[in-house]
């Protein structure tokens, strides 16, 4: 298994080269890799494989591959397949396509690497593979874009880099176990870097500009599987260290109400979404041991989401209340809002139930809150309203006029986009096997409860309420300066846990 | 080594408060490289911390070596680094044609809603 690991895990480089080289063969390779990965995860499922592997010598690169990475290997091999299907009739050249697997291959190496510098090396590989790809249409607005995440995440990046060599004074060694006993001050650093990347609390306040300003099929991979490359590795420190868990659960909460605070007052659907997913980060995060599955229906909900949001008349929820969208694409947004609610029969409602029982005391009132936002905040899309339209599916979208995306989405919904659906939503429905355990009378109600308090305060309160959230945090310099607060407060909370640990 | 140690994290701490003080944006990039820079020096530091010769098999025996690992893995970040601000100026340059002054506040009010 170990080769295998290692060939599955350099494939998509070399392959991303062999498109440019091959650019008629591009979609066909691309979408080749991704099921590839995804044979890898359900390899790993099947097998129930618990794998570390240790390359070259003592100062090699170390990996670990059990479970947890299934699930996020998996989701990222879903997410990548459908971008893939839905832009198979757009026309994207094939540098889309091998940026999209290179990326799609250095996110597989965060999911499975256990050493701080093989991560570092795949988390920079990523922010230039999704600047390239927010990049792509190359107008000034989607270059600034691009810029602004690519500055931001290197400057974390630098960070994490002081605290990596911190870890490695202490120990003499990189793997992610030199955590322990390393002092406060590398711990900080680290996490610093992995808030940022990860889209974390106030340090991801980036997010949502970048993820809804971007073409929808990249909102999709990004907001689907290029964040969760800075959450797994917290997922993994705090799994393997005690000491790091309540830090991890604690961001985990208060990003979830952050990011639902925010999206409940949100009038743009994409920005709406883009918000939504730094509170599902919290999620993941809330509940370390469970995290998988919870990345999992989020990744797919959330690109499907974004997709939709692409062919959708507007991005304002104004507007769309205004203008019926076709009758299918409601019923595809519907499932996917379903889903993320936590409405039994899907997978979301699985995720929810998994994740709740896994909360330590303290956290539950936070996440239930989150719960109720996520409710509420999804009403906007469930309540919109939608007619049958004659010539099913062909009617004309109109382009996204902030984006400027040229024809991406060309004047029709391509079947691709169907397709892409079948992947997203029927891999909701099939996630289920993971833990039908949760399908108990018991556990049906709380969602169920939340859901129907969540869309009476929408009808009652939220659908009419017009509060304008300054986006002043948002600016360049308050990216770079919140950087430095979070790096006092995250040492703070480090020094004083490690104080009362010993 | 203490002193040197100061230094070096003075270095980074001037490029991180050149990338929030100074407006222009090719001057960020390059307060980025300075904080790269001392990020790099620190590396070289903790390297040292065990001796200064060259990690090089010879037949004198039982000197202070530097200890080749900070090293070997600062070269990749060094690398990735210089391809990340290359890839940076390519975007300013493209930027700069409807943006001449490249100040950020500029750049910020034309592309952001």
């Amino acid at each position: 298994m170990t080769e295998i690991t290692i060939a599955w895990l350099s494939l998509p480089f070399f392959v991303g080269f062999v498109i440019y080289l091959f650019p008629k063969l591009d979609r066909i390779l691309a979408l080749s890799i991704a099921v590839i990965s995804a044979a890898y995860a359900t390899q790993i499922f099947v097998e129930e494989l618990v794998l570390n592997i240790q390359l070259v010598d003592n100062f090699g690169v170390t990996l670990t591959v059990d479970q947890l990475s299934g699930f996020f290997i998996l989701t990222n091999a879903l997410v990548t397949a459908a971008v893939i299907i839905y832009c198979w009739q757009t026309g994207k050249t094939a540098f889309f396509y091998m940026q999209l697997i290179i990326l799609h291959g250095s996110v597989n190496a965060t999911f499975i690497c256990a050493d701080f510098i093989s991560l570092y090396v795949a988390l920079e590989v990523i922010s230039i593979a999704s600047f390239l790809l927010i990049a792509y249409p190359r107008t000034d607005r989607s270059i600034w874009v691009g810029l602004r995440y690519l500055f931001t995440s290197n400057v974390a990046m630098l960070f994490y880099l002081v605290g990596a060599v911190l870890v490695y004074q202490a120990h003499n060694s990189f793997s992610y176990a030199g955590l322990r006993g390393s002092p406060s001050e590398a711990v900080a650093l680290i996490f610093l870097g992995l808030l940022v990347k990860g889209g974390i609390f106030v340090s991801g306040l980036w997010l949502p500009l970048t993820h809804s300003e971007s073409e929808s099929p990249v909102s999709a991979v990004l907001s689907g599987v290029v964040v969760k490359a800075g959450v797994f590795p917290l997922v993994r420190c705090a799994l393997i260290l005690e000491e790091i868990d309540p830090i991890v659960r604690l961001f985990g909460v208060i990003t979830a109400v952050l990011g639902v605070g925010f999206a409940v007052f949100e009038k743009d659907s994409k920005r709406m979404l883009a918000f939504h997913t730094v509170s599902q980060l919290g999620f993941v995060l809330a509940a370390p041991m469970v995290g998988g599955f919870y990345a999992l229906t989020h990744g797919l909900v959330k690109s499907a989401l974004f997709l939709i949001t692409g062919v959708l008349p507007s991005r304002d929820f104004k507007q769309l209340q205004h203008q019926p969208m076709d009758t299918k694409i409601w019923l595809a947004l519907a499932i996917a809002s379903f889903s993320i609610s936590g409405f039994p029969l899907l997978s979301g409602f699985g995720a929810k139930v998994l994740t709740s029982k896994n909360l330590l005391p303290w956290q539950v009132i936070g996440m239930n809150l989150a719960a109720l936002g996520t409710a509420i905040s999804f009403a906007k899309f469930i309540f919109l309203p939608h007619q049958k339209l004659a010539g099913n599916g062909d009617q004309m979208i109109k382009l996204d006029e902030k984006t400027g995306e040229q024809g991406d989405e060309g004047k029709k919904i391509q079947p691709g986009f169907w397709w892409a659906m079948v992947i997203l939503l029927g891999g909701l429905v099939g996630a289920n096997v993971f833990y039908y355990q949760a399908y108990s009378l018991q556990n049906t109600i709380k969602p169920l409860a939340t859901i129907a308090l969540g869309w009476a305060a929408y009808l009652a309160v939220f659908k009419k309420l017009v509060i304008k959230i300054p986006r002043d945090l948002e600016l360049f310099d308050h990216l770079m300066g919140v950087m430095s607060l979070m790096l006092i407060l995250l040492f703070w909370i480090v020094w004083t846990q490690t104080q009362y640990l010993t | 080594m203490t002193v040197l140690e100061a230094f070096v994290f003075a270095t980074v701490l001037c490029g991180f408060f050149g990338i929030i003080f100074k407006q222009n944006l090719v001057m960020k990039i390059i307060s980025m490289d300075i904080m790269s820079t001392g990020v790099i020096a620190y590396y070289i530091l903790v390297a040292s911390r065990t001796g200064l010769f060259t990690p090089i098999v010879g037949n004198k025996n039982n000197v202070a070596y530097a200890d080749p690992v900070p090293q070997a893995v600062i070269l990749t970040a060094i690398v990735i680094g210089f391809s990340i601000q290359a890839l940076m100026l390519v975007g300013v340059m493209k930027l700069a044609k409807n943006n001449p002054t490249l100040e950020i506040k500029a750049i910020e009010k034309n592309n952001m809603s």
